[in-house]
């Protein structure tokens, strides 16, 4: 016999008319080896049908399950149960839009993301499909790797202060993925360039450095790192513009 | 109401690098100040005489008469830059707290206290300044008269922690956030930051009791 679990699940559909956001609870008998991914979907199949919530890998890959599980923001695919404590309250990602229950949107975010930072090799090459690829050291083709490795699930948005205070701050996924072209040398983007984008408070300026990002990313990305890196990156070219007129 | 649509582009400007660069300058000036200043002021533990005799320094060389006001200015300005990141609307601090408290987070609790301490410090410090500043010189028999009248014992054993919290939680603050502090390092570092804390809060208090019981 497992744990009885106590699940508290946030309920609120948008789409029905009438319906209140309100907590409600589901009980769930622990099996071995349980995740979050496993038990939504028991409570789903046997409880409640009208349950909403993101699921599609199931292997941290994805990102679309991630929820605040006890007040934290994570991938239920990546948690199991028997870490938690036997009351288990679910909540949706603040900051993005509410779809239903415990879904939401983080596509529109992260393609207003993708459109803000420019997220693509800026080069004045001209494509050549029938040459062969530029060769890149290998300590870069890592480094690079290491910050591609996002998979926007959006936990870091939901778990930063100043996203929660200010809707036009950028984020560490945002700054993640400048850090990724800044590092890649194909991209032509001058540290100049860069600033424009990031050198101010919606980007690297707005961080009040309390580190949730880092502390709740479900890859384990070096968003502290990334972070101060790109503000000392960009102080140090703010400071340059400014002797160099 | 805003509007979509806008024939307005901002255009890049440096103004909020330099001032995220003024925001951690003047706070590490006044880190670096906080602690000489409490351990000059402590150093009435060792013998009231050899206080005096610093402040009777700082005051010939005019540190005291032209430095105060400067400090006093830097840590005005400090409030107007670092406040740039505070609500100051209810609807902010709600925002916040509930976030504090929804994620069980010691760092963006830090932040809460760093925020409620800015506040404290700004009026209490003030009063501070100005109570000193206007009675120079500076002697060890004025500090203790004033301490053992009781009113300012109570008002220092409040702005002590107050200020030995901002101070060590913003020197860890700068630290990350400049990216001096790796996240290999970060442990240690909060923990030289709790030291630190726990330091300047003892001496502190040993110094406040000394004032009590000086002659």
């Amino acid at each position: 016999m497992g744990r009885e679990l106590q699940f508290e699940i946030f309920r609120y559909n948008p789409q029905k008319e009438g319906d209140q956001p309100r907590m409600q609870t589901f009980r769930l008998e622990e099996t071995q080896n349980m995740t979050l991914f496993i038990a939504l979907n028991r409570i789903r199949e046997e409880q409640d049908p009208s349950l909403i919530f993101d699921f599609c890998c199931r292997a941290g890959i994805c990102g679309a399950c991630a929820m605040v599980i006890n007040g934290r923001p994570g991938l239920a695919c990546q948690t199991k149960t028997k870490d938690q404590p036997s009351k288990i309250v679910l909540h949706p990602l603040p900051v993005f839009k509410l779809i239903g229950d415990l879904a939401v949107d983080t596509g529109v975010w992260f393609r207003e993301m993708y459109e803000k930072t420019e997220s693509w090799v800026h080069t004045s090459k001209t494509f050549d499909p029938t040459k062969e690829e530029e060769r890149m050291n290998n300590d870069v083709a890592e480094q690079i790797y290491e910050l591609e490795r996002c998979i926007e699930c959006g936990c870091c948005v939901s778990a930063c202060g100043t996203a929660r205070l200010r809707e036009d701050f950028m984020g560490a996924a945002a700054l993640n993925r400048i850090a990724r072209f800044v590092v890649d040398p194909r991209d032509e983007r001058t540290d100049k360039q860069y600033f424009e984008i990031i050198g101010n408070d919606n980007g690297v300026f707005g961080c009040m450095g309390l580190l949730a990002c880092e502390d709740v990313c479900p890859k384990g990305l070096p968003l502290q790192n990334q972070l101060g890196f790109l503000r000392r990156k960009m102080g140090i070219t703010a400071i340059k513009e400014i002797f160099r007129k | 109401m805003s509007v979509d649509a806008t024939l307005h582009v901002v255009r890049p400007s440096k103004r909020d690098a330099v001032l995220d660069w003024m925001q951690m300058l003047t706070g590490a000036g006044l880190i670096l100040f906080m602690w000489c200043h409490m351990l000059l002021v402590s150093s009435v533990i060792i013998s009231p005489k050899v206080m005096n005799a610093i402040a009777y320094f700082f005051e010939v060389t005019y540190m005291a008469q032209v430095g105060g006001p400067v400090i006093f200015l830097a840590f005005l300005l400090h409030f107007v830059l670092a406040a740039r990141k505070i609500p100051f609307r209810a609807e902010g601090q709600d925002t916040i707290w509930k976030h504090a408290k929804m994620m069980h987070h010691k760092d963006t609790w830090l932040w809460v206290v760093q925020a409620v301490t800015a506040m404290i410090i700004l009026i209490m410090g003030a009063i501070h300044m100005w109570v000193v500043l206007t009675d120079l010189p500076i002697t060890a028999a004025k500090s203790a008269a004033r301490i053992q009248g009781g009113f300012w014992f109570v008002f220092y054993l409040i702005l002590l922690p107050c200020v030995e919290l901002h101070v060590s939680i913003g020197f860890y603050r700068i630290g990350i956030k400049w990216g001096f502090i790796k996240s290999e390092g970060r442990a240690a570092f909060k923990k030289l930051e709790g030291l630190l804390f726990t330091i300047f809060m003892v001496i502190g208090i040993i110094t406040l009791i000394r004032f009590m019981f000086l002659a």
